[in-house]
């Protein structure tokens, strides 16, 4: 089973933390800004070293210390995961043996599902939460996926930057990044539309499942994912070459995978404008459970579900349809502020209560 | 009441200066100082003439920009068995070294003192540039190996510096170490066997 334990040094709000996780369900209760999110992502950073919540690794130091410590024993072995805020960042260890690439000890380390109650956004909201999301799962499962995301930002920022600078943009130096800029974008937009390909049917199936758990018709509502790319996966150097007076004009790359999107559809119609806010939801909830499916299928374990006050906001049906429909061997982590809904739900086998960044045994 | 006694400000001068030093903390300061004061003659004084030699002596050498002598020159462009027809152009002074290790080029080098990065304000003007072209218009030269960092900055260096190069000098080889430097690391991260393998196998670059 993916992770027994956790322990933290001086993240977010603990000074210290250590609690054992059960194999399947640990809940985390309390109210609201105790620090129990702070866990589950504790948990995503040493799992996948990144966060769901900030990009910006120092808003995860506790105020006023030099840096933090996530460690905890992930499939048998002991992995350890520093970040000082002065000079040499981050450090890595497996078995107390630095590891110096991030790709070994990602590979030693294990999957993970984040479903949250922004996820809503990914149906309502603008396209910058639908990449992410994609960023986030194509990080899972290929390994050049992060790389080329980091490199891309940063020249597309630099060329960016270029074409806002001069009142005539410097072509020798704006093309000297999109040199750089082309292969990477490539790379992503092909990684992206495979992706995409990949967990449409997952999706659907999904949501199919949800709805009918929740007492809907199983021939309506056909959920559908398209890709819209921001570019063509082998020619972005031509397109680019195209728009070059568009581009002096509007001052700003015109094509990449920057502006990659999915049109999410309910019978072909985009669920954005016109499905409802409880459609929405379990469009939002079929789509995180597509990504564990995805991650199943690629690493042959179920990836670890961190489950953060989600139960709470859906109605009745939809939360047991969703409880139903989580994948019943995937090791589950939940924070809950309410706690009616757990009433009627099987007590799970580790509970703990956060109260202002200390954890009690319940 | 008595006030607490510190170090003399001396002693706090000294350890004030050595804290200023890359990769050392207040502790490290404190420590470095005291052993430097208690063991009086030779090394604090040896310290200090060393110090003064290297500053009086020590200056970037202006046409390759590597570390040289202001008596005994630079050992790089004043080495009459090196082959003049290759220049290796690297970002740093200090990325000379690890190239130089791997026994592999016996050319010459140019350190550009940079990279280019708009955002951090570095514009191709602030490079070693001009005097890059300088020495290409000596018509020696005839491979230039474009050595700077396998990052997105050190490519588009590399990229920016092919361009110019083949539009000023049709006939000039401009080559790339080839891929296999650590992605997003500069050269002096990468280890020799990488560095040599990558002088072998660099690739034409053609200019944009
Ligand atoms: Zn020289």
């Amino acid at each position: 089973m993916p992770i027994t334990s956790l322990r933290l040094r001086d993240f977010r709000c603990f000074e210290s933390l250590s609690c054992p996780l059960a194999p399947g369900e640990t809940l985390f209760t309390g109210d609201n800004a105790q620090g129990k999110t702070s866990i589950l992502e504790a948990v995503c950073v040493l799992l996948r070293l990144q966060s769901p919540r900030t990009l910006a690794g120092r808003e995860l130091v506790r105020f006023g210390a030099p840096g933090f410590g996530i460690a905890g024993s992930v499939n048998g072995r002991e992995l350890t995961h520093t970040h000082t805020l002065a000079g040499t960042e981050r450090r890595l260890l497996i078995d107390g043996e630095a590891s110096t690439r991030p790709g070994d000890y990602l590979a030693a380390s294990g999957l993970v599902v984040w479903m949250g109650n922004n996820d809503l956004e990914l149906v309502s909201g603008s396209g910058e939460p639908r990449r992410r999301f994609l960023d986030f799962l194509g990080s899972q499962l290929f390994p050049e996926y992060r790389p080329a995301l980091r490199a891309y930002e940063k020249a597309l920022k630099q060329r960016n930057f270029l074409l806002k600078r001069d009142a005539s943009p410097a072509w020798a130096e704006i093309d000297a990044y999109t040199a750089v800029l082309v292969p990477y974008g490539e790379t992503l937009l092909r990684l992206r539309a495979a992706l995409l390909e990949k967990l449409a049917p997952h999706a659907t199936a999904a949501h199919t499942a949800i709805r009918m758990a929740d007492g809907g018709a199983p021939a309506s509502e056909a959920l559908s994912l398209t890709f819209h790319p921001g570019g063509d996966s082998s020619q972005l150097s031509a397109q680019l070459l195209a728009r070059r007076a568009d581009e002096a004009r509007r001052r700003v790359t015109l094509h990449g995978p920057h502006r990659d999107d999915f049109l999410i559809a309910l019978d072909a119609m985009p669920a954005a404008s016109f499905a409802s806010e409880g459609q929405q939801r379990t469009i939002a909830l079929a789509l995180k459970l597509a990504q564990a499916t995805l991650l199943r299928e690629a690493r042959g374990q179920a990836p670890v579900l961190l489950l953060d006050d989600i139960f709470g906001e859906l109605d009745p049906g939809r939360r047991n349809a969703l409880l139903a429909a989580l994948p019943a061997d995937s090791q589950k982590l939940i924070t809950t502020t309410h706690l009616h809904w757990l009433e009627a739900h099987e007590r799970p086998a580790a509970r703990y209560h956060v109260v202002k960044g200390s954890v009690t045994p319940e | 009441m008595i006030p607490a006694v510190g170090y003399p400000d001396e002693i706090r001068a000294l350890i004030a200066q050595l804290k200023r030093l890359p990769g050392v903390g207040p502790r490290s300061a404190e420590r470095i100082a005291l052993w430097l004061l208690r063991s009086r003659q030779t090394p604090s004084t040896d310290l200090a003439t060393a110090l003064n030699q290297a500053q009086a002596e020590i200056e970037l050498c202006p046409v390759c920009g590597f570390f040289a002598s202001r008596t005994a020159g630079c050992t790089l462009c004043g080495n009459s068995d090196r082959d003049v027809t290759q220049l290796c152009v690297v970002e740093q002074a200090t990325d000379v070294l690890p190239l130089e290790r791997t026994g592999a080029f016996r050319g010459h080098y140019h350190a550009l003192h940079g990279r280019l990065s708009p955002l951090d304000n570095i514009g191709p003007e602030d490079l070693r540039i001009d005097t890059l072209m300088q020495r290409l218009r000596e018509g020696f030269i005839t491979e230039v190996i474009l050595a700077t960092g396998s990052d997105v900055e050190g490519e588009a260096t590399a990229n920016y510096l092919a361009g110019a190069l083949g539009a000023s000098f049709p006939g000039l080889t401009v080559t790339r170490l080839a891929q296999g430097l650590p992605a997003g690391g500069g050269l002096d991260s990468a280890d020799d066997l990488t560095l040599l393998r990558a002088l072998s196998g660099r690739r034409r670059l053609a200019a944009h």
